[in-house]
């Protein structure tokens, strides 16, 4: 009757930002990042990767609420760096690890057939 | 601002591969990204089922909705499906799912005349397109015992009739599970196994032979020539601590040590046949990608930052 649309888990609404930026007001080089209708998929492979950068003091991610179809990721770094660098640092990164992961897995599917 | 990468170049290598399965290594990446994989090929990887259910005679047992759940269950060929758009998103149709970019039409007309029980299975949906079509299982190997009719949908008794039409429409698993193109998709760390030789050498064959019985699961054996102690299969090992607690009981701690490796993973991958097992980690990873793109930061989300180490200073950072 009321239900709401199953498609509101994972399409962003319109009006609204898939991604929002906040600066934290006490800390320097600290920042939340809102991400709109993403879930640990994406949440723990960002924070994985933001803890490969030594500039980065603190990675988190929290899902607030399992009705609530968004992800918080939290940022500290130090002042060599700025969590949006961070942050668009880690996903760069991460698109090109995938990228590689592609190139990798389509050679090695031609490698396997001609192998049978 | 570039600054230095922190990329990874993981390595893959296929152990098996079949049109439904396929086993492969991943190696050199971290278990994030080898979960975030396996989250995306059961959840996120779109493929076609039967969405929509207009029912125009129904005089079998099974009332209107079962039938209609039933056709949703249905896998159908997907290929097409990465290229296809959603309905919901559809500019040429206005979501109403019926044109060529977003839907297929299926028609199902069946009437039972004679007094032998007619199956109707997902061999009697006719298709409008035919790329997208019910999954034919017959041709898997070491299936010609049966005459393979297909997937059962209801069974007519003399006089009973079904007649209706389905529109199959793009989805992903996360939408429902009907849109799923994974049966089973996991993944284990890849067990590294120590054995200590030594005080190996320490136990008798009676106490080897009961140390290597005491794994629910066949890792150790022992030697028949040398009576020594060998890992046959690593992978068998499921991280029960039997063979750990054994050693302990008989006051050889140590006797043996098991790590995880933290960046080795096996995969296992079943597809439900709507695309090939290969095809769906290929999927996989195209649309982590597209998430990926899709959360980068917009262009006025980095100038709000503009006021930078300022706007944090006025608001007394």
């Amino acid at each position: 009757m009321n239900a709401p649309d199953r498609y509101e888990r994972f399409v962003v609404p319109e009006g609204t930002k898939k991604v929002s930026y906040e600066r934290d007001t006490k800390i320097i080089n600290a920042a939340s990042f809102t991400i709109e209708r993403e879930d640990h998929t994406i949440g723990n492979i960002l924070r994985m990767q933001l803890h490969r950068d030594p500039n980065v003091l603190f990675a988190g991610y929290k899902l607030p609420h399992p009705l609530q179809y968004k992800i918080i990721v939290r940022i500290h770094t130090t002042s060599q760096s700025s969590p949006m660098q961070a942050y668009n640092q880690a996903i760069n990164d991460l698109d090109k690890e995938f990228d590689s992961l592609k190139s990798a897995f389509e050679a090695e599917i031609v490698r396997h057939s001609s192998e049978y | 601002m570039e600054g230095v990468s922190y990329q990874r170049y993981p390595r893959v290598k296929i152990r098996e591969m079949r049109d439904d399965y396929v086993k492969f290594e991943l190696r050199d990446t971290d278990s994030s990204v080898a979960n975030a994989l396996r989250r995306v090929m059961i959840a996120e990887v779109p493929t076609i089922a039967i969405d929509l259910v207009e029912i125009e005679v129904n005089s079998s047992v099974l009332n209107d909705e079962f039938i209609a759940h039933r056709l949703g269950l249905i896998p159908l060929t997907s290929d097409r499906a990465m290229s296809m758009r959603f309905s919901r998103d559809c500019d040429a149709c206005d979501g109403d799912g019926q044109c060529e970019y977003c839907s297929v039409e299926f028609h199902l007309r069946a009437r039972c005349i004679g007094d032998q029980t007619l199956d109707v299975t997902s061999k009697d949906l006719i298709s409008s397109d035919h790329t997208v079509t019910p999954v034919d299982f017959s041709d898997s190997p070491g299936d010609d015992s049966s005459d393979n009719r297909g997937i059962i949908i209801v069974k007519l008794r003399r006089g009973q009739e079904l007649r209706l039409r389905a529109i199959a429409r793009k989805g992903i698993g996360k939408d429902h599970a009907k849109w799923s193109p994974a049966a089973t998709v996991t993944f284990m760390y890849e067990p590294e196994i120590h054995i200590n030789e030594d005080l190996m050498e320490t136990l008798s064959l009676e106490e080897k032979k009961s140390w290597v019985d005491s794994s629910p699961t066949k890792v150790f054996d022992i030697d028949p020539n040398t009576h020594q102690v060998v890992v046959v299969d690593p992978e068998a090992y499921t991280y029960d601590d039997e063979v750990i607690k054994k050693a302990e009981a008989m006051g050889k701690s140590g006797l043996v040590e098991i790590y995880a490796k933290e960046d080795s993973f096996i995969f296992t991958v079943e597809s439900t046949g709507a695309i090939k097992a290969s095809q769906l980690v290929f999927n996989a990873i195209e649309v982590l990608k597209q998430k990926l793109d899709a959360v980068r930061l917009s262009e006025d989300a980095v100038e709000a930052d503009d006021f930078g180490e300022l706007g944090a200073h006025m608001r007394g950072g």
